[in-house]
């Protein structure tokens, strides 16, 4: 075991070292005023202090979707580690809005404990302490954790920072890889689930961030497959013929919606993960597809090219009452819920371009979020502020994001230059 | 590390030795994750014929020119008893899933024109790959009508 044991740190060496990351958010445009904040380096009363280091991995996150500036510890005119030590005059000279102070102390051999503070430098007051705990080599996911909750308690909505990106891909110009993989948000942990020489399509996770489910050609057909992460066991949905497509997950994780076409043409179904026997929801002699669970459990939009051009429908899953949603243009596709199922963003093309638009479902008013051409895919961060759509540069293919107001626009180059269809993960705690 | 992960590590290393299909673990920071490779990728060993017949954008309609090329392959099909597989692409515009739905449209097209011309159904498969297997990599015209097709392979 020893043996074992001495190779397995031999194995993680090298393949952090060789895991290039292939994600990594660049800002192209960003708010022009974002909030200062600074977070102070964390004081450590250890004998050797993890090699991540906090402060930097919180400002990596804070600073991802351009919200946020994070002021580097060299300009800080004091470092205060508890609250007698801050002084607000200190933090309004340099135009600070939020300040982090904490420290970190050893439980046991491999854990630790943070206190950490989130100061209102305005207000002078304290909007939240809180004391983390959790072993020395996740350090990281404490950062995070910390990060959640500096941008939870600031913008009120949930943190995003410990959450992955599932994503297919395809080396540029390469024709038979397709590399089906995940990442974290901040582009670190760049790993492959499933390689193969057929196409991947549709990754979707399960509402419990464990299993994705996903489109694999590698019989020569589509088949649908759930794959655990944890353990990489992998379990076919059972096939029919034609297409076995666009797999979403109810939010209860029982159900799989996805589309069949029985060699005809293509509706909705309803796999029960229980019984494994499939179940029609939709019947019409258009094309049916790209399904996505209202977060309720009660309904699912789709794409249906029933009226002539394809255009999105809501359907109630008991009444099975269909009614369409979208009006204008002639091509409105694959669209996700957000905001509780009270909005819905979808691929519309407008002028022969295709561009991520976000429409409010009550109001019917739509509004185009992306300059970008040839857009497909988007993806809602768990928190509903962020999008990931995948687009082109040049003949390439790129990640790209937005945030739902549409003042921050981000990519995520990747370097095999053929990154498409993220996925992004519900929140892991 | 659990045992579990200890025998998982042991076998991808034995693995990496004999070359068999491959699992690996790899391991950064606190994620474990395990990932495969498809066990059996579809080969096209045998194939006898691929005849390429071209759409317009957003469409499934088999213009004249294909429907002259359909004709007289499937005379050869029906001579040479010959078993088919129809696949229908698309170009790179609009959405994936939806393109994987025009492209069996396509590839249905195709079928039924075959059957018309006295291919029987059970000969004949079908399959579409939507926009995931381009011919031509550009975002462009040329590449976009190339791209909008249905093969024709026999087997």
């Amino acid at each position: 075991m020893i043996f074992i044991r001495t190779f397995l740190l031999f194995l993680i060496f090298f393949s952090s070292n060789s895991l290039l990351s292939q994600l990594r958010i660049e800002i192209r445009s960003g708010l022009e005023e974002p909030l200062r904040i600074a977070v102070v380096p964390i004081e450590w009363s250890i004998e050797s202090p993890p090699n991540h280091y906090v402060h930097e991995v919180i400002k990596k996150d804070l600073e991802l979707f351009g919200e946020f500036k994070v002021i580097d510890p060299e300009v800080m005119l004091s470092l205060p580690v508890n609250l007698e030590e801050v002084f607000y005059r200190d933090w309004r000279l340099l135009d600070i809005d939020y300040l982090v102070i904490g420290s970190a102390k050893a439980l046991g051999d491999l854990e630790v404990s943070l206190d950490y503070f989130i100061i209102d430098i305005a207000r002078e007051k304290i909007i939240h302490k809180a004391i983390i705990s959790g072993s020395l080599i996740s350090i990281k996911r404490i950062a995070h954790n910390i990060s959640d909750k500096i941008y939870e308690k600031i913008s009120g909505l949930s943190g995003i920072f410990s959450t992955r990106i599932a994503y297919v891909d395809k080396p540029y110009k390469s024709l038979d890889r397709y590399d089906l993989r995940i990442t974290d948000i901040d582009g670190d942990n760049d790993l492959s689930l499933f390689s193969s020489e057929q196409p991947i399509l549709s990754p979707a996770w399960s509402p419990s961030g464990q299993e994705l489910a996903y489109v694999s050609f590698e019989e020569g057909t589509s088949r649908i497959y759930i794959q655990e992460l944890a353990t990489g066991t992998r379990r076919p949905l059972k096939r029919e013929e034609g297409i076995n497509s666009s797999p979403s997950w109810s939010p209860d994780g029982r159900y799989i919606a996805a589309v069949l076409s029985k060699g005809d043409n293509p509706d909705i179904y309803i796999y029960d993960l229980r019984q494994n026997s499939w179940k029609q929801l939709t019947s019409h002699y258009g094309i049916d597809t790209e399904p996505d669970w209202s977060e309720s459990g009660n309904s699912l939009i789709f794409t249906s090219n029933r009226s002539g051009s394809p255009q999105i429908y809501e359907i109630n899953i008991k009444s099975k009452r269909i009614k369409r949603k979208t009006f204008e243009g002639t091509y409105n596709a694959r669209a996700r819920y957000l905001s509780n199922g009270k909005k819905i963003i979808y691929i519309h093309r407008k002028k022969g371009v295709f561009h991520v638009a976000l429409q409010d479902l009550r109001s019917g008013k739509l509004r185009i979020l992306t300059d970008t051409l040839l857009d497909e895919s988007p993806s809602v961060s768990p928190n509903g502020n962020v999008i990931i759509y995948a687009t082109k540069d040049g003949d390439r293919d790129v990640l790209a994001g937005v945030t739902l107001n549409s003042q921050t626009k981000f990519t995520l180059p990747s370097a095999s230059g053929g990154a498409r269809e993220p996925s992004w993960s519900p929140k892991i705690d | 590390m659990t045992l579990f992960q200890e025998f998982l590590v042991l076998a991808a290393i034995i693995c990496s030795f004999s070359g068999c299909t491959s699992t690996s673990i790899e391991s950064a920071g606190d994620a474990t994750v395990i990932s495969a490779d498809a066990a059996s990728s579809y080969s096209e060993v045998g194939m006898a014929s691929a005849t390429t017949v071209s759409f317009s954008y957003d469409n499934y309609n088999i213009d004249a020119m294909g429907s002259k090329k359909i004709r007289e392959l499937a005379n050869i099909i029906k001579s040479n008893d010959l078993s088919v597989r129809v696949e229908g692409h698309c170009d790179e515009r609009g959405t994936r899933e939806y393109n994987l739905a025009l492209g069996e449209k396509r590839a249905n097209a195709v079928a039924e024109l075959l059957i018309i011309n006295g291919v029987s159904r059970a000969q004949i498969n079908t399959v579409s790959y939507g926009e995931e297997k381009p011919t031509s990599q550009g975002s462009n015209e040329s590449s976009w009508s190339e791209n909008r097709r249905a093969v024709i392979k026999t087997f």
